[in-house]
């Protein structure tokens, strides 16, 4: 026993993990690590936040929503490019991209309701996988359309917009030092606005009166529609709202150089969508919140990791986020703070 | 009926041939699928076959299906560039094959035990993530080729022989660039035609096995989970095991679509064999032709493609877009429709390359109002199979 014991020891030295643990547990390395891991949670759960809503009334798994995503991050960079001039001073940028998230949000809110309306709304009376099928389908034609309309414009569809990713204010795009650590203003802006957007739906959900339908209809949409809502009305607008959702991540995107405006995004970022919001538990709003900050900082640490101590492993941080889904999936089938029944059978 | 459709399947090139040569040559390459294309229908109806297996006829969405496809694939591909050990690079093809075949089995039981634990939407999500675990994976091995993210080809100018090994007759060699011509009744017939007949046995011999498996005993109890798993469970039957048996059957022929693959066209990148996408391919196929009839998949894919060729060029393949540029007038093409844009312009455009957004189109509309694909709708029409019922139609009840 003590041998194996000795032989993993010696194992555990030789890869450098001993050395790494040590590193990683130095307040200023662990406190960049958390600070990294919250914007990259601020991310995901701006992202997913669309999705569960859309799930959680209507029931419906939006495969659309990554296509949704890199719609409003090409949208946001066509407003900000147009605006931004070379001369635009940093206050001013940001002035505009809070103009460009209230424009993509409109126009994406609107595409999303006449998706609901002209597509879904036909769905419901069949099995629940004709609708996930549909919104695949939807994403094929998105995605095609939009590929054409940028190499229309003479941009690479697959390589990230780079005239967007200049766009960004000079303090946001420069590290901060802050106390011990230095962190890219950037991070601390997603973070700000991943708190900012938790809040507003929060808010939404649960002190207005719209809210309120909308948790009476994710309750029972049957008894709802007893009592008087107009269930309908309130499933076009939850469309609309989760794809204005996701047109607002989409926006913030845009000026990150992980992801940027590109048409792969729409991929990159419905399958941690996924991930986020399986994990939290289908439909649950707190769910994909505390789904979100899991994923965030497992994936800062495991990219910290492959950076300074297991260098040969490149495939880790990649793989991270699923390994993280199928883990879940097997410690807690229903996610976090899922219902057994929903989302089976 | 079945040998009506595997003579129509056997005709195809015979037909094709004869078209292009006939005077409506321009036309038929423009409207029909080439044969290459007709050999990926054949080995990818397979892989989405097996797809349907499990996922049209359990009820189980198996989203990271592509993991089967892809694990057959790569072990033949391995396999042949001596990578394997025990297995040298002589391997004959059929057996690499089965070897990939069993792996992509074995990797279904593991994935299986833990994923059957789950329902719905979660248990579309936990394959997916297996699947894109193994993605990321394959696409970083570095042992798999120098560049592991433009995946593996096979080395030296060799092709992969499909037969009886070590029996020369019953062998041909498969590939366009690689393959066997035959000689026959004093036609020759070209290398993707061989390997159309070749690969289409292997299909064929899967297709039966499996229609056999859903059509006894195992698969109905396979329909009873679809139809309520809680009553088949009442009923007395160990539901698990049934699914994770089909599951492991569904593996082994996806993982034979997969070597098949791999057989023809002699490489593999990451993205064609465990992407998800690839998974996504599979279920257009099975929507489009039918869920929950295995030979749905075979004439959804071969739609699919058609529609694909049709409205979008690919390499030296026919389309529409060559073929109205040789038809239509220079004068017209060079019309000015909006803002500098040309109908040339736009038919270029609008028809090269973007197969996916008609492909998309066509799906959404399949889903919209033909819910039950081009097979399930043709058997609602005739009140049962079409094996069963179009003979009676034609020839009255016998």
């Amino acid at each position: 026993m003590t041998t194996v014991l000795d032989a993993a020891m010696a194992l555990l030295l030789q890869t450098g993990f001993v050395d790494g643990l040590i590193e990683f547990v130095q307040p200023d390395v662990l406190v960049e690590v958390v600070v990294r891991g919250l914007a990259k949670s601020a991310i995901y759960i701006m992202i997913a936040a669309g999705l569960t809503l859309i799930f959680g009334l209507l029931g419906v798994l939006n495969f659309a929503h990554g296509a949704l995503t890199m719609i409003g991050a090409y949208l946001g960079g066509v407003v900000m490019v147009l605006t931004v001039g070379s001369g635009t001073g940093p206050w001013a940028r940001l002035a505009l991209f809070f103009v460009a998230m209230a424009v993509v949000f409109g126009l994406l809110a609107a595409l999303g309701g006449s998706i609901e309306i002209a597509l879904i709304r036909p769905l419901y009376d069949r099995a629940p996988i004709y609708q996930i099928l549909l919104t695949f389908g939807v994403t094929l034609i998105l995605e095609e359309l939009v590929r054409i309309v940028v190499q229309f414009y003479g941009l690479q569809p697959i390589a990230e917009w780079q005239e967007a990713l200049g766009t960004i204010p000079v303090f946001l795009d420069t590290s901060h030092s802050l106390g011990p650590i230095s962190v890219r203003g950037l991070a601390l802006f997603e973070i700000l606005l991943g708190v900012l957007t938790v809040a507003a739906i929060w808010g939404f959900l649960t002190h207005t009166r719209y809210g309120l339908f909308i948790r009476a209809g994710s309750e029972d949409s049957e008894m709802a529609e007893a009592l008087g809502i107009d269930v309908r009305r309130v499933f076009t607008v939850v469309f609309a709202l989760g794809a204005g959702i996701a047109g607002i991540a989409g926006t913030l995107l845009m000026w990150d150089q992980v992801w940027g405006a590109s048409v792969p995004l729409a991929a990159d970022a419905l399958l941690p969508a996924f991930v986020v919001v399986i994990i939290g538990g289908l439909g649950t709003f707190r769910g994909t919140v505390v789904g979100g900050l899991i994923v965030g900082l497992v994936d800062a640490t495991t990219t910290w990791w492959f950076q300074n101590v297991v260098v040969t492993w490149t495939w880790l941080p990649e793989v991270a986020i699923f390994l993280i889904l199928v883990v879940a999936l097997i410690v807690r089938p229903q996610g976090i703070y899922g219902v057994e029944e929903v989302g089976g059978h | 009926m079945y040998l009506v459709v595997i003579a129509l399947l056997a005709a195809y090139p015979g037909f094709y041939h004869l078209l292009t040569q006939s005077g409506l040559s321009s036309e038929t390459v423009a409207l029909l699928p080439r044969m290459e294309t007709m050999v990926a229908v054949l080995y990818f109806a397979l892989f989405a076959m097996s797809f349907d297996f499990i996922s049209g006829y359990t009820g189980y969405l198996s989203f990271g299906h592509a993991a089967f496809y892809g694990t057959g694939a790569y072990t033949v591909l391995l396999i042949a560039n001596g990578k394997v050990p025990l297995l040298g690079a002589e391997t004959p093809f059929v057996a690499a094959l089965l070897v990939g075949a069993v792996l992509a089995t074995l990797l279904a039981v593991g994935i299986g035990l833990v994923s059957f634990r789950l329902t719905g939407v979660y248990f579309a999500m936990i394959t997916l993530g297996f699947a894109q675990v193994l993605y990321v994976f394959v696409r970083d091995w570095d042992y798999v080729s120098t560049n592991p993210r433009d995946g593996i080809a096979l080395s030296g100018g060799r092709g992969f022989e499909l037969g009886v090994p070590f029996v020369d007759q019953l062998t041909v060699k498969l590939g366009t660039l690689t393959g066997d011509t035959l000689t026959l009744l004093g036609h020759t017939l070209g290398t993707t035609t061989v390997s159309f007949y070749a690969v289409g046995l292997v299909v064929l011999l899967c297709y039966l096995a499996m229609q056999r498996i859903v059509h006894s005993p195992f698969g109905r109890v396979m329909i009873a989970i679809r139809e309520n798993e809680e009553r088949a469970e009442a009923i007395g039957y160990d539901t698990f095991r049934y699914k994770l048996g089909a599951f492991a059957i569904s593996g082994f022929f996806g993982g034979v679509g997969g070597g098949l693959l791999a057989g023809f066209k002699r490489s593999v990148t990451p993205e064609t064999g465990f992407y998800f996408l690839t998974s996504g391919d599979a279920l257009l196929a099975s929507i489009i032709g039918g869920f929950g009839t295995l030979a749905g998949p075979l004439w959804g894919h071969l739609f699919d493609e058609s529609v694909r060729e049709f409205l979008s060029k690919q390499g030296q393949g026919g389309g529409l877009l060559p073929y109205l540029e040789s038809t239509l007038s220079e004068g017209f093409l060079a019309t000015e429709l909006y803002g500098g844009l040309t109908v040339e312009g736009f038919i270029t455009a609008a028809l090269n390359g973007h197969a996916s957004l008609y492909v998309g189109i066509v799906f959404v509309l399949f889903v919209l109002y033909v819910p039950d694909g081009l097979v399930g709708t043709v058997r609602d029409r005739l009140g049962g199979p079409v094996a069963d019922r179009l003979p009676e139609r034609l020839w009255g009840d016998r």
